[in-house]
């Protein structure tokens, strides 16, 4: 654990030192960040000129929502997103050979050779505007809505990076990347509404099949002091079931790839 | 013996499609296969610190052989032991033991410094730094790298790229080194520098290399002995001038007359070239000597010049004799 830990930052190292050639992209990704979040501020603000609660939801409660939702998408953008290219590069030229024989988890190392820190600044906007949402309602979080807020983030952590991996392990076979992380972008989205709004079988598949409402609603649900220890239990569950399956998909690819390749 | 293969098979599962937007259609819910064998029954051993030279035309196996050495690919049979390890089970101590470099592949990082890798290796390959600091001195004088180090890559040549590529490689000191086509696409005078630090480093660590090439010059430069794989099959496994002397039992005699005598030149060798001034024979080993002292004497001879005959009329004949006696 300890060698993952210094070879990750080892990535990061050089990642830094790499986006430092390109410095006037840290501007760019500033404005490109608070208009990101300015928007989607605007966007909530304008649903509660109709009305006063959404999905159940107040204007404060969606604002948190929203928070964890801008947390997640940097986290998504600084560790994930930046590496599914390289991995359909990796196949389609076969460097992909090069992971592999190095001694190193190739399935860690393609998850997180690539990182772009700028995104970083989502993650400090998403953390203030989860801040600001409770200044709003005027609510201090206990120490255990904190801790099992922690829990829930962290199971949603795991759950996005393992559906990530899922989506980018098919690059193994699929040749067109661009569509798979739209395919995850417009079922991300949806998690940055309360579940509550949406109704029926869409309702059931966001909870149970792809959980993007439990992804987000639970980690703000337990910051607002509405959690509920079973149902976190449950999305810790949830996180280690899905990163097995992303773990034997990883396997199977690998599998086919080396028995398969010339 | 630090590699160590026996009766090794490898076949691939393709699928076979015609062209026409028709077959592709079909193609969508009925595949056919086709199994091709693409290395069959190898055999050999490589003792510790020896450099062997892979030869073959392009898709004899040879990649698919290294790679199955590598770890890469699973065989279809056959047995493998490299340093004491089955590599296809890549446990990491086989991995840290041995490395893979491709001419073709990179794994140097376009946009940042060859620098910023050697960096990511150390820290997977877990080198401590002073390891580390006299590999890095020592790799850096043999390549001659100090000015390229902290170039971003994509401002390299090829030369100097794979210059950096190979002591990415080498940064663990491994102890097997696989080498594919490590000088393709290289100019003359770089090749020459690649060769020369593969000797060097070679003969200074007890490297094992096995090294594919296309080029001539790398395995006369660098392999006294060599396997030849064509079809998937090892056709020879031996001393490179034992394949010269069975294969070309003849020299090259390149003559240039300041007066043209009138000979039948059929009747000292083959004819290869005749020009005004100038013939070319290959002579039979044995009458080399008997022939140019026949011409020294008889003729007026501005210049003899006898060789062996160049590698690559050897393999191809190598690989015609294989192809007539297979067939």
């Amino acid at each position: 654990m300890g060698r993952y830990w210094r070879i990750f930052r080892e990535f990061f190292r050089a990642c830094f030192v790499e986006e430092l050639e390109y410095r006037s992209e840290f501007l760019g990704n500033l404005v490109s960040s608070f208009f990101g979040i300015g928007i989607a501020i605007l966007t909530i603000h304008i649903f509660f000129y109709q009305t006063d609660r959404l999905g159940g939801w107040t204007y404060a409660d969606v604002l948190v929502l929203l928070g964890v939702f801008n947390t997640l998408k940097g986290w998504i953008d600084f560790a994930l997103r930046p590496n599914m290219p390289r991995l359909l590069e990796h196949v389609r030229r076969g460097t992909l050979d090069y992971i592999l024989t190095k001694p190193v988890d190739g399935m860690f190392y393609v998850s997180f050779r690539h990182l772009v820190f700028w995104r970083l600044i989502d993650v400090a906007l998403g953390l203030g505007l989860i801040v600001y949402g409770l200044a709003e309602k005027h609510y201090m979080p206990s120490l255990v809505d904190i801790l099992v807020f922690l829990i829930t983030m962290a199971s949603s952590l795991v759950l996005i990076y393992s559906l990530w991996m899922m989506l980018m392990t098919t690059s193994f076979w699929v040749i067109r990347i661009d569509d798979l992380s739209f395919i995850f972008d417009s079922f991300f989205e949806t998690a940055r509404f309360p579940i509550g709004m949406y109704r029926g079988w869409v309702r059931v598949i966001l909870t149970y099949v792809l959980p993007a409402a439990v992804i987000t609603n639970m980690p703000a649900l337990s910051l607002l002091g509405k959690w509920n220890m079973a149902t976190a239990l449950i999305a810790g569950l949830l996180a280690v079931v899905f990163l097995w399956l992303a773990r034997r998909f990883w396997r199977f690819a690998l599998r086919s790839y080396t028995s398969a390749s010339s | 013996m630090m590699i160590e293969v026996q009766h090794l098979h490898k076949s691939f599962r393709v699928h076979v499609r015609q062209a026409g937007w028709l077959d592709a259609v079909r193609h969508l819910w009925k595949r056919q296969y086709q199994v091709v064998e693409a290395v069959k029954d190898i055999s050999f051993t490589i003792p510790k610190g020896e450099i062997v030279g892979f030869l073959g035309p392009n898709g004899a196996g040879k990649t698919t052989t290294m790679k199955m050495l590598a770890g890469l690919l699973h065989p279809t049979s056959g047995k493998m032991n490299v340093g004491g390890f089955v590599p296809f089970e890549q446990r990491p101590e086989f991995k840290k033991m041995m490395s893979l470099v491709m001419g073709q592949k990179s794994q140097l990082i376009w946009d940042i410094p060859p620098m910023e890798t050697f960096l990511v290796n150390k820290a997977i390959y877990e080198i401590d730094d002073r390891t580390f600091r006299r590999t890095l001195d020592e790799l850096v004088e043999l390549l001659e790298l100090q000015p390229l180090l902290t170039k971003p890559t994509r401002s390299l040549s090829l030369g100097q790229r794979m210059r950096c590529e190979l002591a990415a490689a080498l940064l663990h000191r491994p102890t097997v080194l696989f080498l594919d086509e490590p000088t393709i696409g290289l100019d003359v005078h770089t090749q020459e520098k690649v060769r020369r630090f593969i000797a060097e480093y070679n003969r200074e660590h007890q490297t094992t290399i096995l090294l594919t090439s296309h080029y001539m010059g790398d395995v006369t430069a660098l392999c006294d002995r060599i396997m030849m794989i064509n079809y998937g099959q090892l056709i020879y496994d031996g001393e490179l001038s034992v394949l010269t002397e069975k294969l070309a039992p003849y020299k090259r005699l390149e003559v240039r007359f300041s007066e043209v005598p009138n000979a039948r030149w059929e009747d000292y060798g083959e004819v290869a070239e005749v020009e005004d001034s100038q013939v070319v024979l290959r002579v039979n080993r044995e009458r080399v000597a008997e022939v140019s002292a026949h011409f020294l004497q008889h003729f007026h001879v501005y210049d003899i010049n006898i060789q062996d005959p160049p590698m690559e009329e050897v393999i191809t004949r190598a690989f015609q004799e294989e192809l007539s006696h297979g067939s």
